[in-house]
């Protein structure tokens, strides 16, 4: 029955992620409207216009509009619009570039149909979205008794589905018409960030605020629908889009040559191919890359490691040091009428002092997801990824042990968490001496240092899963899912007097109680990072060892 | 080392669960010789293969490529050998050079004056991602990675897939010259057609058992006939299907069609003796049709 049409079975490919994203949103809304029930909300009205503005929040904000505005004006049109997206960049141009279209066409149906289809798919989808957001907006102020009168809900949710139409259907177009889904998906996703940022700054700028309507995003959150309810203008605005975009889509699909099963071009590809830079292009991208099976192990994952590391030097590292001078003041005693939980969840610490800032916006959270997306993408794939693609068994047709083949593995891995290590260290550094901070540069290092370690630590772990199941999906998920639990266990634990003591059982216990921005190196704690990942790295040599490879993915 | 049995299995076995993959699998394949391994999709042939390499464990039982122990000794053995997998896949990022370049590495080095004259005869193009190449130029991709290093012995699993007939046949001629180097081919197929015309000797594979190992010419001689009569009047066809070593009689009037095994002699004597023979054409079998006859006889000792 589900794969009765292109529309059900796009539908059923699909519905996890929409699931498990307003799910998530959900919860995230619940939690953010318990907290805001029970915290002084006068630390919003001190915060700068700024930053205000940007998370949606009114100047004379209640409970019940601080988590609507914060939680779904923000997080949750982000994330229902990036789902939509995302199903719009895969719709014709995803199935290009894993070269199902020919056999998808080779069906009666018109190139325009199976756009329809598809595109159907994912405004019912996302219309599921919303509706259960829309529950859930009711859900959980009575749950917890938060008096939403006044607020327009079901308007909010609205102007959330439209938007997240617009984007969908920006995506179907550009990918409908040069058919990566790549460029559909990034080329949007930029758009609509760009679009979020310039929609919540121009306003504050004087003599240029409607510069502000330039910007998709303005005519979601501009009118405040949750308070004014829905306009009829701005939704106009929005549909039109659709609309064009639709049209835009349906030429574009019927007029253009389809592409087979593609590979994309890098930037290295069209170097060399350009014969004034193929002589470096080649050095850059041909022998030396596939010198050995590290160097091509690393050389798949630049670009990843590029964003990550870029990341977090300029946004989590060089920009911070400056803005915590700006803000100081308003931040100063913030965090102790926050509750002591949700503290320790950002990894603790107190947000007056420098060391205390970078620790709840760098190091507590961000800083570990950064290294850990780095180390647990090549570790995931290391050994799974190469099954796989079943590439595995032309690997092992060479006289190279299997052990080896983990080892280089692990080797890359290391080098690029590290590499995520230097730059935040580099970053933090930076923006302590640009902000005139003080902070100690060997406190820095040593703080670098442990979240290197315990993002490798990780990625061995997803090297592990993946050598004894032969699975990314297994290997990626299942490292998430037991990142995320020791995370919250390390976090919440301490608050128990009887448990406090299991806290050592997460390795995440090993990165930030001893405090290292303050205290420095802690190298007992670094030590057990380090035989961690040793004993993980040996297990998954002798899982792989001993095992089957697999055949197929 | 060219005197060593190339591959041997002795009672090679493989489970996967409850489905026997491999069953008791004796086979003793010499240097210099090409063998063909034969059966349908599904047979065994691919578990067999990959057992060998060490890709996965046996069961029961054991198998040594050029003395050496599959399992204990599977890197050394990979020093010697060239493999091309059924279902090729490899790095779609990569250009054809890039590729062989890689593996080249891992082997410590080849002769490239021996890749490019392979890629020559094969008319292979290593400047494109092989991403970007149809299967039939990426799987040449995947002949010159295992012929490259002239290995001892060349293990390749359905090899000639998606390649033009022009280039099937230069491929016939590299394994032959391989052979006649004293160097071992293992082919399996399930084109009948590419074996017989270049292996020495066939074994056929089927529900995970060896049904029979025979030289090619040897199956020939054995093997069964077409033959086609012509009389000058109308025969019966009783009379055809009493012989011995025939079947499959049909009469139409003066024409009679048979499959025949044995000596054509006696055929030809009890024929002459009842009837006027116009005109005989007989038609040498091919594996098909031998295979057709092992298949539906299931059993047939070697």
């Amino acid at each position: 029955m589900t794969l009765a049409n292109v529309f059900t079975k796009t539908t059923r490919d699909r519905w996890k992620g929409m699931a498990i994203g307003s799910v998530t949103l959900a919860v995230l809304f619940l939690f953010g409207m318990s907290v805001y029930r029970d915290i002084d909300l006068s630390v919003y009205t001190d915060l700068p216009d700024v930053f205000r503005s940007m998370v949606n929040i009114p100047k004379d904000a209640d409970v019940a509009s601080l988590a609507y505005g914060a939680i779904y004006g923000s997080y949750g049109t982000m994330t229902l619009a990036g789902l939509a997206l995302a199903m719009g960049a895969a719709s014709i141009a995803g199935e290009e570039r894993k070269g199902t279209i020919g056999l998808l066409l080779g069906n009666p149906k018109s190139r325009s149909t199976v756009l329809v289809s598809k595109t159907a798919s994912m405004v019912f989808l996302t219309g599921l979205g919303a509706l259960f957001l829309l529950g859930a907006g009711f859900v959980v102020p009575a749950m917890l008794d938060v008096s939403i009168t006044g607020m327009h809900v079901g308007a909010l949710i609205f102007h959330m589905f439209v938007i997240s139409l617009f984007f969908g259907f920006l995506a179907v177009a550009i990918g409908a018409w040069t058919g990566s889904p790549g460029a559909a998906s990034g080329a949007t996703a930029g758009i609509m960030f760009i679009s979020f940022i310039g929609a919540g700054l121009f306003p504050l700028v004087e003599g240029y605020e409607n510069v502000a309507k330039a910007f998709p995003w303005y005519y979601f959150s501009g009118s405040q629908p949750v308070s004014n309810g829905v306009n009829w203008g701005h939704i106009g605005v929005l549909s039109a889009g659709v609309v064009l975009f639709a049209v835009v889509a349906l030429i574009g699909i019927n007029r253009r040559d389809l592409r087979g099963e593609t590979v994309g071009a890098t930037l290295v590809d069209r170097l060399r191919g350009n014969p004034i830079t193929q002589k470096l292009a080649n050095r850059l991208a041909g022998s030396a890359r596939v010198s050995r099976i590290w160097v091509k192990t690393a050389s798949e994952h630049q670009g990843l490691l590029l964003v990550t590391a870029s990341v977090m030097f300029l946004f989590m590292g060089v920009m911070l040091g400056p803005m915590f001078t700006l803000i100081d003041d308003a931040l100063a005693g913030m965090t102790d009428q926050f509750p002591e939980a949700l503290v320790a969840l950002f990894g603790g610490g107190d947000m007056g002092t420098p060391e205390g800032w970078y620790q709840i916006e760098t190091f507590g959270m961000m800083a570990p997801i950064a290294v850990m997306v780095v180390t647990v993408a090549i570790g995931a794939g290391a050994l799974a990824g190469e099954e796989e693609r079943r590439t595995m068994g032309l690997l092992l047709a060479n006289p190279i042990r299997r052990s080896t083949i983990v080892l280089h593995k692990v080797l890359a891995m290391t080098l690029y968490g590290v590499a995520v290590g230097v730059a935040t260290f580099a970053g933090v550094a930076i923006g302590s001496l640009l902000g005139g901070l003080g902070m100690d540069m060997g406190n820095i290092a040593a703080t670098s240092l442990l979240v290197t370690l315990v993002g490798v630590a990780f990625g061995a772990l997803s090297l592990a899963l993946g050598a004894a199941a032969g699975r990314v999906k297994v290997a990626i998920y299942g490292t998430v899912g037991i990142a995320l639990i020791l995370y919250v266990l390390n976090a919440f634990l301490p608050f128990n007097d009887t448990f406090a003591g299991y806290a050592k059982w997460s390795p995440f216990y090993y990165y930030l109680t001893s405090d290292p921005l303050v205290n420095g190196m802690n190298w007992g704690h670094g030590a057990i990072l380090t035989g961690l990942t040793v004993g993980l790295v040996v297990s998954a040599v002798a899982l792989f060892e001993r095992r089957d490879l697999r055949q197929t993915g | 080392m060219t005197d060593q049995i190339a591959i041997q299995t002795e009672g090679l076995t493989k489970h996967y669960g409850d489905v026997e993959a491999l069953v008791d699998l004796d086979l003793e394949i010499r240097p210099g010789e090409i063998f063909g391994f034969l059966g349908p999709n599904g047979a065994g042939k691919t578990t067999m293969i990959r057992t060998i390499l060490d890709e996965i464990r046996p069961t029961k039982g054991r198998a040594s490529i050029l003395g050496l122990d599959s399992h204990e000794r599977s890197v050394k053995i990979r020093e010697h050998i060239g493999y091309v997998p059924g279902d090729l896949a490899m790095y779609p990022n990569l250009t054809g050079r890039d590729t062989l370049t890689y593996f080249s590495n891992l082997r410590g080095g080849v002769d490239w004056s021996y890749v490019d004259q392979l890629a020559d005869r094969l008319d292979a193009d290593l400047t494109k991602k092989v991403g970007d190449l149809s299967s039939g130029n990426r799987q040449k991709i995947g002949l010159i990675q295992a012929f490259m290093n002239r290995p001892e012995v060349l293990i390749m699993d359905e090899p000639s897939s998606g390649l033009d007939p022009l280039v099937q046949r230069e491929f016939q001629t590299m394994m032959r010259q391989v052979a006649a180097d004293g160097r071992t081919v293992f082919l399996s197929s399930h084109t009948l057609s590419e074996v017989q015309r270049v292996a020495d000797r066939v074994g056929i594979i089927r529900l995970g058992k060896l049904v029979a190992v025979e030289g090619v010419s040897n199956l020939r001689s054995k093997g069964i006939r077409k033959v086609e009569l012509f009389f000058d009047a109308s025969v019966d066809g009783a009379v055809f299907e009493s012989l011995p070593g025939v079947r499959d009689v049909a009469v139409a009037n003066q024409h009679v069609t048979l499959s025949f095994s044995g000596h054509m002699e006696t055929l030809l004597r009890v024929v002459t003796e009842r009837y006027t023979l116009v005109d005989i054409s007989t038609q040498e079998a091919d594996l098909e049709e031998i295979f057709l006859t092992y298949y539906r006889d299931g059993d047939v000792a070697t």
